[in-house]
């Protein structure tokens, strides 16, 4: 917040005694006639009476959710040469990992899978993509923007091309709960407007990598990705066993692989910034009224005073 | 406060009379003393320096000694050794002189587009967004789109073209009906056949025959007049500002010859074309005789002929030639100093940006370093293109530095915003047009709006420290009026009734123009006739004030028929003032040759003979005419008539600290006695050579008078202050004559000292410029690859639509205070003097505080969304509304002065931008959308 106010200009006064403002702000001291104290605190009063519940509501729903990460790029491959392990198409790469869950969980449960070091924002891989391909039919060689991965071998082009759609990220995971199967519902993971209008619905990869268009659509929209949801309930201390076809290369650079299950609330999945930053902010609110009108108490100015004017500084009663 | 002074003898004649007692010998040493000058205060600094003025030596032009005649003027034209030979009347052997047109357009239609942009790119900022369009030409570089990338400049290119074009357009409008305006030019080889010729046909040597009220097409000599001695009457008001007539006369030898054989032939020589509009100097051979010509037998481009039937001229200097247009030193662009100071500021803009470039690249650089080996077959890197087995799109470390650096510049230069100077150009002409509207400076006698024609300084009004002011007419209004009088120690007071008295000539009814207040009593006086001493005294006075002038009466016709006018024409305005008191007591002056002057006295015609007369000088402080008539030493006051309000507007500008300089081309007199009522220190200067001890002192006091000042004189003053000091300097006049000064300053105000308004507030500009930190921030994320996470689409649109159009608004509507406080406290004009609004400091200020701002609306956003499936192009979106809701608020705390139409545009904006994204994310067709 700018000083820009009178009762603004006191307080500074106040604080440092003698202290000369800066022209500037002394010469809107008189311009600000109809800044009086009592809206800025009325504002501050309000921003924190707004912003307090806010946050704190925020903070309780984020404590409510049940998060649970588990890591599993490492522990899934025994041997010593990781890329050697995941690029060698014959073995066996299923791994099976199993989470105890420590507080109930209300379905339905989101499974995601969460990607580190991987710059999927790198400009490089953002603009390898051809949304027009994706769309038309009959936009199959629009395959321009696509480099490096527009063409077969033999020249054919690839639908969907680009390096985000043959980097489709191809781990597959199935649950069990308590040794019993459940069921993974990977409907509606991609957003009903990219189904509907971005990639047409007559579109179909020519050039078949493992999955689904649903699956691919999600892909293109990055960060943490929706893997599928669980929609039943899961209680406390259940054991959910993870079997993982461990596929995907990150080891080539040192990314991480991590599966995660959450429980969402109004407020989305786990994150307690949200409620933290509204409380500071409605706190420090607070306590700047609270300072405002503690001073006017204590040391009353009247408004639009003329000697707050820069030129009634440096007038001799106040020498510089 | 009066100035008075003695103002005229006379010394008795042998025909009177009626012979009265002289109270005192007519003798210059025995003047009654001046009026002591105002006790000097302490605190400032008075004085005067008596250097006899060598520059313009007689008001009547028919003596100055060319010699003298400004000295430095004639060193700047350097050859006024050669001379140039015109055949009178023969036009055809001058052709190599330049012709009578003239051009004050700066631009053709050929030569528009280059010069225009030429004048453009002058602008550090415009040649740095070329550069950025450019460099966003090339495809391993391209951020943006190619043509979305050339888009902001073209239009500030257009926008600014457009609005020189039409300026240009209105100064070449003027042009052509100045140059197709029609002289009457003697057909070449006949005697007297004269035809209508447009002006810029007339060449060098053509005889031109004017008409009274005509102005003259280009300098000529004098050949003929109507007159038998050769007299004309000019007046050159547009030229020095003086509203009098001036007389010229035409050699006896060519009036003599023309009135005999009606043709005169002759070879002139003359000096090669300069500035000083006082000298001239030439010789004609006619007949083998050598007649010698002098400023007086000249008339320059620009007079009006007056109170002349007709004169002939042959032409000397045409065109660009002429004295006045040599005066006229061009129109140059002008640039406001928040321009100045903001191309500075795009310099360390600029140094940042390479600061920031040079970063971005280098941890680019580092980390394709360590990362190179990963690279072949890393998801979203992809070295290789497996099918060729080739590199794709890389080129090693070190040129992969570079591509990072000048696309880091392209994603950058917002830093700089292009919308600024659209903002600055579309806000000019926002103030210009309030400017004009304002009721307060409409001027209902001439009707005359506030015109603002270079639009490019308004901010500066905010600024200003020297006043450089013209008097003549601009702090007077040229204007004086008969007040009260004091006749041989008899006081009589201000007159009440407003009375005109009409001279019978025979079926005519003449009357005085101007009515002035008249005094009962003295009339009473004068029309009980003379048989008392008193009214004898207060008779003399009055045909003293009628005779012992230079005025020449103009009889002008009404449409009534009985009904005429007498326009009293003369060198001063005190002197027509006290020549209509005369004439509305009785004594009315009729009739004035150089021989004799017709004096109606109350009804009874009477002729004086002039038997001598000895013009006003400051030394005598009077002036004398000897006449056959009675004698009388009076003394009056005169009070000048100042412009409503003017003391008052001085004081308020001296209590602003701002320095008045006053730069007159009248009349010591008239100035000191402007000086003395505003009750401050003055000084003459009257010496150029002394600049240094004249800018030492003079920048000292806060209100200096310079008198008899010639144009240009009047801008080398300017230009002295400009160039020792910082502080910005403001011209105010009214005539041709000023134009110099004007342009010279760095604001330059056609009419009328109308400053006092707060102009701008500056530092609204520089707002925005940082929230575009985002993307610097953002590609910590992205490997330094610059990613922009906004589509191109809304970040250029952000820079020209979102952010700019409040603050243009804003810019133009809002006023630090209202105009009742701002004229309560003139001082507050001091914190735009000092800069206080839009200073390095401020500038610093600002960068912080957007640095914070821009770390806030990225940081939040991305921690509120890090452990979500949100995408970069939503956050995107995110972070591209949420700065303009931040700028929004910010102006919004800015504003001093709400009203509804800064309501709609602040909020408005806001609205807007959320529409935009909206529309830009959910229409396949538009880049956004996905």
């Amino acid at each position: 917040m700018r000083v820009r106010s009178p009762k603004n200009a006191s307080l500074f006064g106040s604080l440092t005694g003698r202290l000369r403002l800066t022209r500037h702000v002394a010469a809107r001291g008189l311009l600000s006639l109809s800044g009086i104290p009592a809206p800025i605190v009325g504002a501050f009063s309000l921003i924190g009476i707004v912003f307090v519940p806010i946050g704190l509501a925020s903070l309780s729903a984020s404590q409510a959710i049940v998060e649970l990460v588990d890591r599993y790029d490492a522990e899934c491959v025994s041997a010593s040469d990781k890329v050697g392990f995941i690029q060698d198409t014959k073995t066996d790469k299923a791994c099976t990992r199993t989470i105890t869950v420590p507080k109930p969980m209300k379905g339905p449960v989101h499974i995601y899978y969460q990607l580190e070091n991987f710059y999927q924002n790198h400009r490089r891989y953002v603009k390898s993509r051809s949304d027009k391909q994706l769309r038309y039919k009959d936009a199959t060689n629009l395959i321009k923007t696509c480099e490096p991965e527009g063409t077969s071998a033999d020249g054919a082009p690839i639908v969907p091309c680009g390096l985000i759609a043959w980097s489709l990220f191809n781990d597959t995971y199935s649950f069990s709960v308590n040794k019993k199967a459940i069921e993974v519902n990977k409907k509606n993971i991609a957003w009903e407007s990219d189904k509907s209008s971005k990639f047409g619905s007559d579109v179909y990869p020519k050039i078949s990598r493992k999955g689904d268009s649903l699956v691919a659509a999600s892909w293109m929209r990055k960060c943490q990705k929706l893997y599928g949801r669980i929609e039943s309930d899961i209680m406390a201390s259940d054991e959910i066993t993870v079997v993982i076809q461990n596929n995907y290369n990150t080891y080539s650079f040192g990314g991480t692989k991590a599966l995660v299950l959450s429980t969402t609330s109004w407020i989305g999945g786990k994150n307690n910034f949200i409620g933290v930053a509204y409380v500071a902010i409605g706190g420090i609110c607070f306590f700047l009224a609270l300072c405002f009108v503690i001073l006017h108490v204590v040391k009353p100015r009247t408004l639009g005073d003329p000697s707050y004017l820069s030129w009634n500084k440096e007038s001799p009663d106040h020498p510089n | 406060m009066a100035s008075e002074r003695p103002l005229l003898t006379i010394t008795p004649g042998a025909s009177t009379p009626d012979e009265a007692p002289s109270p005192r010998p007519p003798a210059a040493s025995q003047l009654p003393p001046a009026q002591p000058e105002p006790p000097l205060r302490p605190d400032r600094l008075a004085f005067s320096v008596e250097v006899p003025d060598p520059f313009c030596p007689s008001r009547r032009g028919d003596g100055p000694d060319p010699s003298a005649s400004s000295q430095r003027e004639r060193e700047d034209d350097g050859d006024g050794g050669e001379s140039r030979a015109v055949t009178i009347g023969d036009p055809l052997t001058s052709e190599a002189f330049p012709g009578n047109s003239i051009r004050t357009a700066k631009y053709s239609v050929l030569t528009f587009l280059p010069r225009n942009l030429f004048e453009q790119f002058r602008r550090l900022s415009y040649i740095y967004f070329l550069v950025i369009t450019v460099l966003n030409q090339l495809p391993q570089v391209a951020v943006f789109g190619r043509g979305a990338s050339v888009l902001p400049l073209a239009f500030v290119l257009f926008v600014t073209a457009v609005k020189d074009a039409y300026e240009d357009f209105r100064r070449h409008r003027s042009d052509r009906q100045e140059n197709n305006r029609l002289a009457s030019v003697l057909v070449p080889g006949t005697d007297s056949e004269f035809q209508p010729k447009k002006w810029k046909k007339i060449r060098v040597g053509d005889v031109v025959r004017m008409a009274s009220s005509e102005t003259l097409p280009a300098d000529m000599v004098l050949l003929a007049t109507s007159d038998p001695s050769g007299v004309a009457h000019v007046q050159t008001v547009n030229l020095d500002g003086e509203t009098n007539l001036k007389t010229r006369y035409a050699k006896q030898e060519t009036q003599v010859r023309f009135s005999q054989n009606g043709s005169i032939g002759g070879v002139l020589h003359c000096e090669r074309p300069n500035r000083n509009i006082y000298g001239f100097q030439a010789n004609l051979e006619i007949d083998d005789n050598r007649v010698s010509l002098g400023p007086s037998n000249i008339v320059l481009r620009g007079c009006e002929l007056k109170n002349t039937t007709w004169a002939i001229g042959v032409v000397v200097y045409a065109g660009k030639e002429t004295k006045v247009m040599l005066n006229n030193s061009g129109a140059p662009s002008k640039r406001s100093r928040l321009e100045t100071q903001l191309n500075r500021e795009t310099v360390i803009l600029s140094i940042m940006l390479i600061g920031m470039c040079t970063t971005a690249s280098v941890l680019a650089g580092i980390w394709v370093l360590n990362h190179r080996g990963e690279l072949e077959f890393t998801q979203f890197f992809r070295e290789k293109d497996y099918t060729t087995g080739k590199n794709y799109n890389y080129y090693g470390v070190g040129m992969q530095i570079f591509i990072t650096f000048l696309m880091a510049v392209i994603v950058y230069q917002v830093i700089i915003p292009i919308s600024l100077y659209i903002s600055m150009e579309l806000v000019r002409l926002g103030q210009a047009y309030f400017m004009g509207a304002d009721k307060d400076l409409y001027d209902e006698s001439s009707r005359s709006k506030f015109q603002c024609r270079a639009l490019n300084i308004n901010e500066d009004l905010g600024q200003i420290r020297y006043v450089f002011s013209d008097k003549t007419g601009t702090l007077t209004e040229n204007k004086m009026e008969f007040q009260c009088t004091s006749i041989h120690g008899v006081d009589y007071s201000c007159g009440k009734d407003t009375d005109r008295y009409s001279v019978v000539v025979g079926d005519h009814l003449w009357t005085p123009k101007m009515a002035v207040k008249i005094d009962p009593q003295l009339v009473k006086l004068l029309r009980n006739g003379g048989t008392n001493k008193e009214a004898k005294l207060v008779l003399e006075f009055f045909i003293a004030l009628a005779a012992c002038n230079t005025i020449v009466p103009l009889v002008l016709n009404t449409r009534d028929h009985k009904q005429k006018l007498i326009d009293y024409q003369g060198e001063s305005p005190d002197e027509q003032a006290l020549a209509y008191a005369a004439a509305s007591y009785g004594i009315v002056l009729v009739e004035r040759t150089s021989g004799y002057i017709v004096i109606d006295v109350l009804g009874d015609r009477q002729r004086f003979d002039i038997l001598g007369l000895h013009e006003f000088d400051s030394d005598r402080k009077r002036m004398s005419v000897i006449v056959g008539c009675p004698d009388q030493t009076v003394k009056l006051y005169v009070k000048d008539k100042l412009q409503n309000g003017v003391p008052e507007a001085i004081e308020s500008l001296r209590q602003a600290d701002i320095k008045v300089w006053i730069l007159t081309g009248d009349k010591q007199e008239t100035a000191i006695s402007i000086g003395y009522s505003y009750g401050t220190s003055l000084v003459y200067i009257l010496e150029t050579e002394l600049q240094e001890e004249l800018f030492e002192l003079a920048t000292q006091c806060s209100v200096v008078l310079c008198c008899r000042v010639a144009p240009l004189q009047k801008a080398g003053i300017v230009a002295l202050i400009k160039n020792r000091t910082d502080d910005m300097t403001l011209a105010i006049g009214d005539g041709a004559n000023d134009v110099s000064m004007i342009q010279m300053a760095d604001v330059g105000v056609g009419i009328s000292g109308q400053e006092g308004r707060q102009a701008v507030m500056a530092s609204d500009f520089s707002m925005g410029q940082f929230r575009f930190l985002v993307p610097l921030l953002y590609v910590l994320y992205t490997a330094f690859t610059l990613t922009t996470a906004i589509t191109e689409w809304s970040s250029l649109l952000y820079t020209v639509l979102y952010t700019s159009l409040p603050t243009i608004v804003i810019g133009i509507l809002d006023k630090d205070l209202s105009k009742a406080t701002v004229l309560a406290y003139p001082k507050l004009y001091g914190s735009g003097q000092r800069d206080e609004k839009y200073n390095v400091n401020m500038f610093v200020l600002n960068m912080l505080e957007a640095l914070w701002q821009s770390l806030v609306v990225f940081y939040i956003p991305y921690f509120a969304y890090k452990q979500s499936t949100i995408d970069i192009s939503s956050l995107g979106d995110l972070w591209a509304l949420a700065p303009v809701i931040v700028v929004n608020i910010q102006l919004a705390m800015d504003i001093i002065r709400w009203n509804w139409i800064i309501h709609a545009f602040v909020w408005g904006t806001v609205s807007a931008t959320t529409i935009c994204l909206f529309v830009i994310d959910s229409i396949w067709v538009l880049p956004g959308y996905g």
